[in-house]
């Protein structure tokens, strides 16, 4: 497979801000790339290093729930800014490490790992 | 990573999936100048040193969670994206300080076409990787996955 996942043109051309989730494909970009929509919808959906929210709260819509989880607590704080102001409302964020995730078994149906591993 | 691999596979359900995207290391990525009709190469930007042995780590790690039947490989594939910048400078500045890439392109075109064309939108055209794997209902080697 060889498409390119593009922003819009108007994207081409602004400066870019340091912020690393600016720099990647966008959330529906990515998930038609992995198989489309079919693979969230009505899903619990755990994004893990969730950076900023951009992946989660880009597939909020479908989900039935997202969780986001990052080790960054600044980053989690901008995730939660970030889901307040899209006013999305079945998405949470928590700080914390991979090695122990605060969930119980079986929790979810699909883990992100975008740009994490 | 094993470990936190192993993790995963617990808070998944039996039969769910896993989603690893990352970015795709095998291949370089290529700065390119924007045409009224397309673009045209630059040059190519590859990896750091630092940042494959990083990646390969994270193929070890799934090849080993694999092998332990904590997940079946399903599906993979690869596309291209492309991060843009408003001129030449901008995408140099990007290079000296992104960790994943060595921190100057290997130029294909010359000197006297970089600077005639230096105030151009430019773009980063990189490739991205990505594999679905299944959680598996049990392992089938009871032993704990070892730490990588």
């Amino acid at each position: 497979m060889s498409r390119i996942a593009w922003d819009s043109p108007g994207d081409l051309g602004r400066h870019v801000p340091a912020q690393s989730s600016t720099l990647r494909p966008r959330p529906h970009d990515e998930l038609r790339e992995w198989g489309g929509s079919a693979l969230v919808s009505g899903k619990r959906v755990l994004d893990l290093g969730c950076g900023d929210g951009r992946l989660a709260l880009g597939v909020a819509a479908l989900a039935t729930k997202v969780d986001g989880i990052d080790p960054d607590p600044e980053a989690i704080a901008a995730a939660r800014r970030n889901a307040r102001k899209a006013g999305v409302r079945n998405v949470r964020f928590a700080a914390g490490a991979a090695q122990r995730l605060p969930y119980p078994d079986a929790a979810f149906d699909l883990v992100i790992l975008s740009w994490t591993l | 990573m094993v470990d936190a691999l192993a993790e995963i596979h617990r808070v998944l359900a039996p039969g769910g999936t896993l989603v690893d995207a990352r970015p795709d290391s095998r291949v370089p990525a290529y700065a390119e100048r924007r045409k009224p009709r397309g673009f045209q190469r630059f040059g190519v930007v590859k990896t750091s040193r630092l940042e494959l042995a990083n990646d390969r780590a994270s193929d070890r790690a799934i090849t080993r969670v694999v092998r332990d039947g904590l997940f079946k490989r399903r599906r993979a594939g690869r596309f291209w994206h492309r991060v843009p910048f408003s001129d030449l400078a901008e995408l140099r500045k990007y290079l000296s300080e992104h960790l994943r890439f060595v921190h100057r392109a290997e130029w294909v075109v010359d000197g006297a076409t970089r600077r005639r064309h230096s105030k151009d939108q430019f773009v980063l055209r990189r490739a991205v990787r990505y594999e679905l794997l299944e959680a598996l209902r049990s392992p089938r080697n009871s032993s704990p996955a070892r730490r990588d």
